[in-house]
């Protein structure tokens, strides 16, 4: 098997899970209708209701979506059961689900005032369904907090030549608010000049690998090389489970990672979070426009660099430490937590997008082909895993990307590199962005009964405390799959509502309601599977042997485990309360849908 | 496309701004009198195009990751 061959089926499943089945939903279900005034139309006050071209919002809306879940997920995935399962779930998912989830949303708020997910439950199912979903939302982000803080603090103090690109990454983006809101220079001149900067940066990393490398040592003879947090971790030697530490040079990274989410929490968007974000999209298009043309064109150019290394299929149930089960199913189906079908495209895409589709026509292509593309990222974070089988799962994912990067012409150190800074700055973008949101879920859910945390820094604090403390667990693998669950339960409850939508307005709902019905039962049960794991595996070895770090922090994640399945069972069954009142009434009459002007 | 979300939030910074202007001179319309009527009916003139789209954003209920500088929504 070859890059040449996935490529291609990629864009076969594209094509035909767009033109034969989405379409047709969208010609026949909900019958779109281009006469028919949206939101952004109706209200247009230029700023939350704005028509807005289809290309770019295409563009802005692939944006918003796209972050690491394809790529982690895929390593992941491809680590645990062989490349063959994580293929067929990229391809299944996306072309009966994903696109069917992220275009339904979108669909649902533009027929609806645009209004978000959790307003129409709150009309459409039950008002305690909205408080249940903050709830819902705030552990969500924790765990996705915990888990990318985690990945993230490994691989920079693992690899310290890309230090010096993620240091310029922060200072450009800095400069480059300042420049654009303060200084008002124009956007061509400040792009080339700060992603120039920072692309130097990266590719130069190597230059002060030794500087970088002299620090951590010092850091680690701050404690004369002892461990701060000695844990059990499943994952190690060959998925038999072994001791591992947690040493100063992890916990200052992490830490480090943690006051940037900090300041990308509290400042102005503007000032930081928005810039840092516009640099790193250039770095990270970059990336994966050459490494998806040289995944294709590797096997005719470079075929070294495009025949796949691991194996097809490892197994149904791989051993993840002595006590630890990891079945197929439901577990490779919230691993791959994005590229085959995310709930929170649905919630946030729909409310930012929704408002700004110009005509009803422009839904498919902006909701489902983004989805589309982002499968293509999962696609090929899984083709460069699968080529560059060595080391650990991220530096092999550097090293594939890599590869195909280096079909071009540019030196594989240089490749490499640069694949490493994409990965790092397609997550890092994205936490600081989770902190800021997760230290308003905060205030909202609980600022009326604990008023200090109402204060945006003690809010911002504690949630970057509680982050810290998921990943001084070293419980990441199980982290990520409890974050894969929530984002696909989030997924099914997405579904959900458009499932009871599509039935209050008698239109046929199966397209949405199988796949929910899927994606409620899998995930439920991977929460329940990834509890057992997280109790078995880590929290009795943990509390046997005395650590208590560990077992408070793997306890405080079978709780977060127990309270999601709680959550998902009582939206659930007001869900289906509202489902049968739904079914049971004639469907309304249509009224004359609102023209354009 | 790519100065798209730079140009949405200067016009959402913008839109704030004058969104305070408005509360500030035609507040008593949405039950928040500031000005002496005397005033706000010498701007009104200015500010009538304006009227029903701001009541409209002032009435509209929003979820908390849409208000100022939480939003995500380009980035």
């Amino acid at each position: 098997m070859n890059s040449l061959v996935a490529v291609i089926l990629g864009i076969v499943t594209v094509y035909l899970a767009y033109t034969r089945y989405a379409r047709r939903i969208d010609r026949n279900v909900i019958q779109s209708d281009p006469k028919r005034a949206t939101p952004a139309t109706l209200y247009m006050d230029g700023v939350d209701f704005m028509p807005t071209n289809r290309n770019i919002l295409f563009g802005y809306h692939f944006k918003s979506i796209a972050a690491a879940g394809p790529i982690v997920g895929a390593i992941v995935a491809a680590t645990l059961w062989g490349w063959l399962p994580a293929l067929v779930w990229l391809i299944v998912g996306v072309s009966f689900m994903g696109w069917a989830s992220d275009y339904s949303a979108i669909v649902l708020s533009v027929r609806n005032e645009g209004n978000s997910l959790s307003a129409v439950a709150h009309r459409l199912i039950s008002p305690r369904t909205r408080t249940v979903l903050f709830l819902f939302i705030f552990f969500y982000l924790l765990l996705i907090a915990g888990a990318f803080v985690g990945i993230m603090a490994s691989v920079l103090e693992s690899q310290p030549r890309t230090h010096l690109g993620m240091i310029l990454l922060v200072m450009m983006g800095l400069l480059l608010g300042q420049m654009l809101y303060r200084w008002r220079i124009g956007l061509l001149a400040a792009t080339v000049l700060t992603v120039g900067v920072t692309l130097a940066a990266i590719l130069t990393g190597s230059l002060t690998e030794g500087a970088f490398k002299g620090f951590n040592e010092i850091l680690n003879g701050i404690t004369d090389g002892a461990p701060i947090v000695t844990y059990f971790d499943p994952t190690l030697a060959g998925f038999k489970g072994a001791e591992a530490q947690i040493m100063p040079s992890l916990l200052f990274w992490a830490a480090a990672i943690c006051v940037f989410c900090y300041a990308g929490s509290v400042l102005p968007i503007w000032r930081m979070a928005q810039p840092v974000v516009y640099v790193g999209f250039w770095i990270t298009a970059l990336a994966m426009i050459l490494g998806l043309t040289g995944a294709a064109l590797g096997t005719l150019v470079k075929p070294e660099v495009a025949q796949f290394q691991i194996p097809a299929f490892k197994g149904w149930n791989p051993q993840l430490g002595p006590s630890g089960i990891m079945p197929l199913w439901p577990m490779l189906f919230v691993t791959i937590a994005c590229g085959a079908i995310s709930g929170w495209h649905a919630l946030f895409g729909a409310v930012g997008t929704a408002r700004q589709i110009e005509n009803e026509a422009d839904m498919l292509p902006v909701g489902a082909g983004s989805m589309f593309a982002e499968f293509l990222l999962g696609l090929l974070a899984l083709l460069a895993i699968s080529v560059g089988a060595k080391g650990s799962p991220v530096a092999a994912f550097a090293n594939g990307l890599g590869g195909f990067i280096s079909v071009w012409g540019i030196p594989l150190e240089h490749a490499s590199s640069l694949a490493f800074a994409a990965f790092i700055v397609i997550v890092l973008v994205v936490t600081q962005l989770i902190f800021r949101v997760m230290r308003v879920t905060l205030t909202e859910w609980l600022g009326e009964v604990i008023p200090p945390l109402r204060n945006q820094h003690v809010a911002s604090i504690i949630s970057v405390a509680l982050a810290i403390l998921l990943v001084m667990t070293g419980t990441w693998i199980y982290l990520w799959q409890l974050f894969g669950a929530a984002n696909q339960l989030m997924a099914a409850l997405s579904l959900l509502l458009v499932t009871i939508w599509l039935a209050s307005v008698g239109k046929e709902w199966l397209y949405a309601g199988l796949p929910m019905i899927f994606m409620y039962v899998t995930t439920v049960a991977s929460i329940l599977v990834t509890a057992y794991n997280l109790y078995f595996n880590v929290y009795l070895p943990n509390i046997v042997a005395r650590r208590m770090l560990p077992a408070v922090g793997s306890g405080l994640m079978v709780l977060v485990s127990v309270l999601l399945v709680v959550a998902a069972l009582l939206i659930g069954l007001d869900g289906w309360r509202a489902f049968v009142k739904y079914l049971g009434r004639p469907a309304p009459a249509a009224g004359p849908a609102p023209a354009r002007g | 496309m790519t100065g798209y979300e730079f140009a949405r939030h200067a016009l959402e910074m913008r839109r704030e701004m004058e969104s305070v202007f408005l509360v500030l001179t035609i507040g008593d319309l949405i039950g928040a009198p500031v000005l002496p009527p005397i005033y706000t009916l010498r701007l009104l003139p200015y500010l009538a195009p304006e009227v029903a789209r701001w009541k409209r954003q002032m009435a509209r209920r929003k979820e908390f990751w849409e208000k100022e500088e939480y939003d995500l929504h380009g980035v």
